[in-house]
């Protein structure tokens, strides 16, 4: 079985996040990561490789060619090769562009699984691993806390509101990755030093056929409103009465 | 919190493995070195369980033994990075894992055959065994040519006598690197060996009672008439000096490396109290006039220190040597990180003098550095006499 696996470069998301005079976003000193989701995703794809169940784990990455570091993080936690989607640093990108390039990728190279985060930790849209599902019709298990593969099915027990549920989807299949579905390895240094020797092919998105059109733009950003201090109240009363009379949330 | 002000580009992290290797033992060591510093000073024990896990988790070991030897292939800026990242979190289990990473597994590469690397290396690389090295005496530390430990002759091999001092990992350890003179305790001709601690007449003395590093076990080797087989000599009989010197410059990067780890630490710790938490006159700390000189010296010397440090590992391998280079950065980094750890404790006041602040205990650890590995006083003496040799006329 052939798993393909995602590998989005995100800003560090344990840094605070400033804007600069004009608006945009202010990341001249920000630190890079792969996508803590994704990384569910790599090493889940990487222990179905050692349990014998996959043959083959490749990494995709959409990304300008910094995106080849995370790429080669993955390729350190112990997939075999990967593909680099390159577009250029100031191409717009949405999540149906993008769901469109890994669809193109996955075109090409045939994948039994498919393996996302459910979301990457920047703009949090959840989006790409459910428009990949349109794309190519495959089935889909989304925000997978465990997976099993057996028979040509994949078994996905889902985090839900209010609970979990298990669905039960036909190979190849897409799923996505919740924070419960494992603790991934950390790259070590004899990961690190094959990984350099690993394939990484560069594609772009003419190879893929496919056009880069974003139809949802970014055209501001805004830091939300600075939370005002908040009080200590002494008893349930108080607490009742400032309900009531200064927050006017209860009658 | 993520403090980004340190400085980066290709002195810290010069090709992609580094920068990948400097963010695996970060994150390593944050989750894993954090938690149990505390409790491994109180009860002053080596938390060998974590040790042998971080083989297995990220296989820093040999990480300057060449590929092709079945080691990582990288260089003193990679041993330079480990040791920085770790130390940040605990100098000291740091320091064991120095003791067995630069002073025996580096050191023994550098100095070993075939026959020795197959029969060694992968014990010490794969977690199976914790090594250490013995230099120091009672009687002999900075002073190394007056060491008393000999080797004389016997049958096909050679019986050691002598008593080692402060050996880090001794309690622990399952093999030594041990140097011993040649017959004559006052001559100059040394040797190296390979010593493991289960042979007959290897025993261990009291373990040290230590202001800090207590994670890090240390005391006495003693060797009484312990038979060595022909095949641990490493190198030649009587030509130890010469791997004994190259090792040291490495071993004092590293030491000067987890210094700089210290002092990083301290800087982000009192700049996050005096910035964030403590308030005085209803002021941040940070706004006061002496809280900004404790910040801005221990920012700028600490930057300091960390780019010495790294440039001189630059020029530190088997093969090029850097005394001068790795004097200058132990000399610098140890004393900075005692200054900034110090005043990272002034900043924090009562908190910093007790042990639930980590100050105290970063304090205690670094002043070791000042004296392991050659004193600052040996760094003086040696960067003077590096410079004598450069200029006399």
């Amino acid at each position: 079985m052939k798993v393909l696996v995602t590998a989005k470069r995100v800003v560090d998301p344990d840094v605070k996040v400033k804007l600069d005079g004009s608006g945009n976003l202010d990341l001249s000193n920000v630190e890079y990561k792969l996508n803590p989701f994704d990384e569910y995703g790599v090493e889940e794809a990487v222990k179905l490789k050692e349990a014998g169940k996959a043959d083959e784990v490749i990494v995709v990455s959409v990304g300008t060619s910094d995106s080849q570091k995370e790429i080669r993080t993955a390729l350190a936690m112990g997939a075999d090769r990967g593909i680099l989607v390159e577009v250029d640093e100031d191409e717009d990108l949405d999540p149906l562009t993008i769901a469109k390039l890994i669809n193109g990728v996955v075109q090409r190279e045939e994948p039994q699984l498919i393996l996302l985060g459910k979301l990457a930790v920047d703009a949090e849209n959840n989006q790409v691993g459910q428009m990949l599902g349109a794309l190519t019709g495959f089935g889909q298990g989304t925000f997978a806390y465990r997976l099993d593969i057996e028979d040509g099915y994949a078994i996905v027990g889902r985090e839900v509101d209010g609970g979990t549920a298990d669905v039960k989807v036909a190979l190849p299949a897409i799923v996505t990755a919740d924070l419960r579905l494992n603790e991934p390895r950390y790259a070590s240094l004899p990961g690190i030093m094959k990984a350099k020797k690993k394939p990484l092919d560069v594609l772009t998105p003419d190879d893929l056929d496919v056009e880069v059109d974003a139809q949802v733009r970014v055209v501001g950003y805004e830091l939300p409103p600075e939370r005002a201090a908040g009080v200590i109240v002494a008893d349930v009363d108080e607490l009742i009465e400032k309900l009531r009379n200064e927050a006017k949330v209860i009658g | 919190m993520a403090m980004n002000f340190w400085s980066k580009g290709p002195l810290y992290n010069p090709s992609e493995e580094h920068a990948a290797l400097r963010e695996s033992v970060a994150r390593w060591a944050l989750a894993n070195l954090d938690e149990q510093a505390d409790e491994h000073d109180a009860v002053e024990e080596f938390n060998i369980g974590l040790f042998r896990r971080m083989a297995q988790e990220l296989g820093i070991f040999g990480v300057t033994v060449p590929e092709e030897a079945g080691g990582l292939g990288m260089d003193a800026t990679a041993a330079v990075i480990i040791h920085e990242e770790l130390s940040r979190f605990d100098p000291a289990y740091t320091l064991s894992y120095l003791a067995h990473e630069v002073l025996f597994v580096n050191n023994f590469f550098n100095s070993s055959n075939a026959d020795q690397r197959e029969r060694y290396l992968k014990k010490v690389t794969d977690g199976t065994w914790l090594a250490g090295m013995a230099m120091s005496e009672p009687g002999a530390g900075t002073d190394v040519l007056g060491m008393r430990t000999t080797v004389r002759p016997d049958g096909d091999g050679w019986r050691l006598n002598g008593t080692k001092q402060w050996i880090t990992n001794s309690t622990l350890g399952d093999v030594f690197l041990v140097y011993a003179k040649n017959e004559d305790p006052d001559g100059r001709s040394l040797s190296s060996f390979i010593v493991e601690s289960s042979w007959e007449g290897f025993s261990v003395g009291r373990k040290e009672a230590k202001m800090g590093m207590r994670q890090s076990p240390t005391a006495q080797l003693i060797f009484d008439n312990v038979y060595i087989p022909r095949e641990n000599l490493l190198g030649v009989e009587g030509g130890a000096l010469v791997g004994m010197m190259r090792n040291l410059e490495i071993e004092r990067l590293t030491l000067a490396a987890q210094s700089v780890g210290i002092a990083m630490q301290a800087t982000e710790v009192m700049s996050d109290y005096a910035i964030n938490e403590r308030r005085a006159f209803g002021k941040p700390l940070s706004a006061f006039g002496q809280i900004q000189r404790f910040i801005g010296e221990a920012y700028a010397k600490t930057e300091a220190a960390r780019a010495l440090t790294y440039q001189a590992a630059k020029s530190t391998s088997a093969d090029t040597r850097n005394s001068l280079g790795a004097a200058a950065a132990k000399l610098v980094a140890t004393t900075t990180a005692e200054e900034v750890a110090r005043n990272a404790i002034q900043t924090l006041g009562g908190y910093g003098y007790t042990r639930e602040y980590k100050m105290e205990r970063l304090l205690r650890d670094a002043i070791l550095l000042s004296i392991g590995g050659g004193t600052n006083e040996a760094m003086q003496k040696n960067i003077t006499g590096d410079i004598v040799r450069m200029i006399r006329r």
